[in-house]
Parts: structure tokens; sequence; C-alpha cells
């Protein structure tokens, strides 16, 4: 009885700092893994043949999506997407993954695109908003290998729907990140490294870019604008999500991914979107959230040593937005 | 495009609908219009970008077929209200969506023929703008094919056509503008001539590619469209899939035979290619470029398309919506017709 008592402490003690330091924090009660955890980020823009914001969104997110949405587009792309997370997990799947938790990386339909009746029975599907660190949500140290599909590139960069979160910019240590960094930095908190990201052209360039030339790149599409791409059949990109997935998990098997560090402390340095209304400034500023900093109209600063609490704050924000 | 064109045209009606009904109210004014130069816009201009893009995707060798994939065309399609238009865009008819897959059905019939006469490689190009170039479902194409899609992308078109392409079909293809084919259209325009030369859709992207040495080999779409492209063209394969009784009325073809005859004529066009009987459009530089923007757009149209580079107002013309433009590069042209685009379309 006393033995689990501590056993219990122990568990829940980095659960009660975390509390501590963010309220908004409920620590995943994910089910352990038999064999090698595979988890998966996929999101839309990046995904093979989407091209047009129509094709993304459910219209249902808030005041500004109602007019960017085509139900009839979005609906069909659902469907494409399930198709691409489950080529993802079987490929892993003939690798020797045993474990697969996919996560909603995209924030259509408030977190819930993928269609969970079609989706492969082996995995665990996080959907919904909020979730405590939006895109990696579940991820712990049990996770072997962290893949991030239909990635896209960062704001300003010649990619389809080119974005980050809710940011124009987005700098830790000065450097700049995008989607996938930042969550690359949040998981290597846990140890966990990315073995293989999909996306645009212009995606792949700027991953390799921030996370180096280690993880496995898909190209899905060429971006000739931030709306129109040379795209191939959805069937040929299933086939390299596939064969890719295959090649990754063998070589996450042996180690060869390493996780993306930087420094610590973490010098987070972001400015909020000049599109948004100035009532998202507003809800930001009145978080009044421990640590940050505002240093200009639309600039903050934040510093940590835990790149969690970029996550949480993360979450913080897309509620600020989709409210 | 002629969506857009209806419901410009539409626009324009209203405000005299509203007069008669109130004499005493003025006219409302219009609403500001957003005339920012089409090149502060990533994916308008960058033709050379998607260009080398695409060639550098392609294979080396082997014989390359470009498509362009457009709509109004295709077998049994009579009215644009509503069989071209997506849900989003107030088509409310269930038909579209059938209307999209017969695309696909018609594009996979050209490409099971090419390849059936040698063809290795397929390029499908999003031609039709009443959903904004996203018409073929994904996974409905042939899977072996490129296909570009959405909007806006370089020379629209005509995006990414390159030298190494061997030959270009059209599909789906429709008349040119105010002639008594089905949704007969061109562009913007009223009227379009190189050096004299009157060039519909299929005619300009002919003219496009004919610089580069690629021959437009198959053109499909009503009785009246395939006449005309033979007259501007010559003799290249064509595949009539509908009779014109008006611009919203015809005696149609079962898809399926249609889809044959493409099948068939796909086949015979690349042969020819092969043989040298059908060659690329040639025209004379500079090439000498005369246009008319629609009369039924509304004023900012012409008045945007004045300020675009290069773009003359035509000696003499009194409706002022007729200009000039002159050129040593037919993808110039492209180009121009992509920001004319841009100018009518802009989301």
């Amino acid at each position: 009885m006393p033995r689990c008592a501590v056993i219990a402490v122990l568990l829940l003690a980095p659960c009660v700092a975390l509390r501590a330091q963010s309220p908004s924090y409920t620590p995943p009660h994910l089910p352990p893994p038999h064999g090698f955890r595979v988890f998966i980020v996929p999101d839309m823009e990046g995904m093979g043949s989407a091209v047009d914001i129509h094709e993304v969104i459910a219209g249902n997110e808030g005041e500004q999506y109602k007019t960017l949405t085509s139900p009839d587009y979005w609906d069909h792309f659902r469907g494409l997407l399930t198709r691409e997370v489950n080529a993802t997990i079987a490929g892993a799947r003939l690798a020797g993954a045993r474990s697969f938790v996919v996560n909603e990386g995209h924030g259509g339909n408030l977190f819930a695109n993928l269609l969970p009746w079609d989706l492969d029975t082996g995995a665990i599907l996080v959907r919904g908003f909020p979730k405590p660190l939006i895109m990696v949500t579940g991820i712990d140290s049990t996770v072997g290998t962290l893949m991030f599909t239909g990635a896209h590139a960062g704001p300003g960069h010649p990619g389809i729907l080119a974005h980050n979160f809710a940011f124009d910019t987005f700098t830790v240590n000065g450097k700049s990140l995008n989607e996938v960094g930042i969550n690359a930095l949040i998981a290597s908190e846990y140890g966990v490294a990315v073995s293989l990201v999909s996306g645009d052209d212009a995606e792949i360039a700027e991953t390799r870019e921030i996370l180096g030339a280690g993880f496995i790149g898909i190209i899905t599409k060429y971006a000739v604008g931030r709306m129109a791409a040379i795209t191939f059949s959805p069937a040929h990109i299933r086939r390299m999500l596939h064969d890719s997935a295959a090649v990754a998990v063998r070589r996450a098997m042996r180690g060869g991914f390493k996780p993306f560090r930087l420094d610590k402390p973490y010098h987070v340095a972001f400015a909020l979107r000049r599109s948004y209304p100035a009532s998202v400034v507003a809800g930001l500023d009145s978080l009044n959230w421990s640590g940050l900093a505002k240093t200009g109209e639309r600039s903050y600063s934040l510093t940590t040593d835990d790149a969690r609490q970029m996550g949480f704050l993360l979450d913080a924000i897309e509620r600020v937005v989709l409210h | 495009m002629s969506a857009r064109a209806l419901r410009l045209l539409a626009l324009g009606v209203w405000p005299v609908l509203l007069a008669a009904q109130q004499p005493a109210q003025a006219q409302p004014p219009q609403p500001p219009r957003d005339t920012t130069p089409p090149e502060a816009y990533y994916g308008v201009t960058e033709y050379q970008q998607a260009r080398a893009k695409l060639e550098a995707l392609m294979q080396p060798h082997g014989f390359t077929v470009y498509i362009v994939a457009d709509m109004e065309g295709l077998a049994a399609v009579v009215r644009n209200a509503t069989e071209m238009r997506p849900e989003a865009r107030g088509g409310h008819d269930p038909t579209h969506e059938a209307f999209r897959r017969e695309l696909a059905a018609e594009v996979n019939a050209a490409i099971a023929g090419a390849r059936a006469a040698g063809a290795t490689q397929f390029v499908v190009n999003e031609g039709h703008g009443g959903t904004l170039f996203r018409n073929i479902h994904p996974e409905d194409l042939d899977p072996e094919a490129i296909l570009i899609r959405g909007y806006p992308k370089p020379n629209v078109m005509e995006t990414g056509l390159n030298p190494k392409v061997d030959a270009m079909f059209i599909i789906g293809a429709h008349a040119n503008a105010r002639t008594p084919g089905i949704i007969s259209h061109s562009y913007a325009f009223d009227s379009f001539t190189v050096n004299g030369h009157v060039l519909n859709e299929a005619g300009i992207a002919a003219f496009i590619g004919g610089e580069m040495g690629v021959p437009m080999a198959l053109a499909a779409g009503d009785n009246v469209l395939t006449a005309e492209t033979r007259e501007m063209l010559g003799d290249l394969e064509t595949v009539t899939t509908k009779i014109a009784e008006s611009r919203s009325a015809a005696a149609v073809f079962p898809p399926a035979v249609v889809q044959r005859q493409i099948r068939a004529a796909a086949a015979r066009a690349v042969r020819r290619v092969r043989l040298g009987q059908i060659k690329p459009l040639r025209l004379e530089r500079p090439y000498h470029v005369a246009f008319c923007t629609r009369a039924t757009f509304q004023p900012w149209v012409p008045e945007a398309t004045a300020n675009l580079k290069g773009v003359q107002r035509m000696a003499g013309d009194s409706t002022g919506r007729c200009f000039a433009y002159e050129t040593d590069a037919a993808e110039d042209v492209g180009n121009l017709l992509n920001e004319i685009e841009w100018i009518v379309l802009k989301p």
C-alpha cells in the first residue's frame, strides 16, 4: 500500500509541478504502448492535392471562417486526409511499429477533421479543442518517433496556405521556427525526435533549414502560388507516405534521428498576425500569462526552460483566436 | 469565368431594377474595388518559376502530353448557372458533381488513348474557373498524371507549359466569345486577336505552346468549337461532343460514346504528332495583340486593364474597353491574360 502511494506521488509530481506553472494543463492519460509507438500529427494544408482554403475549413471555427468554407470540398478532403494517415500507419506497422497515436494537427472543425470510423483501427485518435499541447497533445517519453504529415510553410514563404499558428513571426533564441519546428522543440523535452515530414516543396525546404537534413521529407506538391500547385495523384502520395514511414520507423528503432535541441533557457519572441483584429491582441493581454512580456504593439517575449510552456501558451492563444 | 460574367451582369442589372422601383432614390454607390496591381500577389506573375518546377519534374525521355481541362465543352453540359457551379458559388445542383466526374472521365479517356499510342507522361492543368480551377476530384484522375490545380496560378490555362511537352490537348473546350456555341466565351474578352488572327481559348493555348514548338493536337467540345478551332489551327484532331442549338441548349451525344471517341482521337493525335503531321502554331514576331474586354463587365474591369504594364488603349476606339499590346514573347501574352483574370476573378 505505502509503496503504491509513493509510486503514485512520483508519477503525479511532474504533473503537479506543471499545474502550478499553467492551470490550463491537464496531463494526458493515454494507455501505455505495447511495442514501438509512432505519434502522427496530420495537418491539411500540406497534404496531397489540397491547394485552397475552402478545402481545409469547415466554416464553423469562428465568425471569420464562415465564408472560407465549401462543405462539398472540405468533406471530400477529410476522406483523403484519413487515407493518408492510414497509409502512414500501414507503412510504420510494416516496419514493426505496434502503437499509433494520431493527434489532429489541423484547426478545421476545431481539430476534428479525420473520419474516425475510416481511420486505422490500431490508432488512438486525439481530436477536439482546446487541448493542452495543441499539435503534440498526448506526447510523452513512451513515443518512439514523431511524424508530421500535410505540414505547411511559415508566413511570408511561397508555400500553399503558408502560415504559422497565429503569428507573423515566431523565433526561439533568434531562430525562426515554423509549426514543425515549434512542435519538434516541445517533443525534444521528452527526448522524441522527428523522423518524417510531408508537405509542399516550400515547407520541406524551410523545415530542413530549421531541423537540419536528418528527417525524411516527402514533397507532396510544388507550389506555384499560395493557392495553386503542381500535384500528384492521392494514390502516389499514399505510396510515398507508406514507404517512407516504413523507412522512418526502421531508422528510428536504431536511434537514427536526433531530437531537435536549442540552448536553454529558450528566449521566445513572436508577433501576432497583422491581419487579426485588435480584440485578439486584447485577449492575449488579458490572459496575464506568467512570464509573458509585451515588447511592441503585437509582439511578445517569453523566457522559459521548458518548451512545453510554448505549447500551453499556443493553446491559450488559439483559444483567444478561435473564440 | 463565364459564371462570374453572369454574376457581374446580374449585378449590373440590380441598380436598374432598384431605380425602377424607387425612382426618387439616387443610384447606390459602387462598392470600393481593390485595384492592387497583380504583381503584389505571389502566384500571378511567377510563370517562369512554375515552368521551371514542372520542367524539373518531367522525365527527360518519352512522349509528354499536356492536357488543358475545361468544362463547358464536356459531353451533355448545357447550362452554366447550375451545372458548372459548386454549392459554395451558388450552384446547388447535384449534377455539378456528376460533371466533375465526367471531366475526369474524359481526361482519363484522352490519357488512355495517348498512352496506347506511346505517350509516357501526362500533365493535366485545370482550365475551368467556375470553381477556381479545382474541378477534378484528384483520386478520379489517372494515377500517373500530374495535376495542376488552384488559383491564382501563373498563366492560367498554360501553367508550367514548357518545351519538354510534346503535344497539347484541350478537353471540354468551349467556342469563342460571341459565337452560338454552348456557354461560348473567351477569358474576359469579347474579342481577341494576335496579328489579326482570331483566337479562342484553345487558339491562345496553341499560340503560347506553338512558340515553344508544342502543337495543339486534340480539341474536344461542341460543333462550333471544333469547327472554329480547325479554322484557326488547321488539321488537328477534334471530337464533337454535342451540337449546339443555342448558347444553353444542344443535341448531346452520350458521355460513354464521347469518351470512346476521345480515346480514339487521342491515340490518332499522338501518332500524327510523331509523324510531324500536326504542327505547332507559329505567328510572326512581334506579336500584335488586340482585344476588347466584355461589354457586360463593370467599368472597373477596363479601367484596371488599362493600367496594366504594356497595355495601350486602342486607337480610334469609342467603347473604352478595347486595347492593344505588343510583345516578342508569347508567354508575356499568357501572363497578361493571367493579370486580367485576376482583375475579374479576384477572390
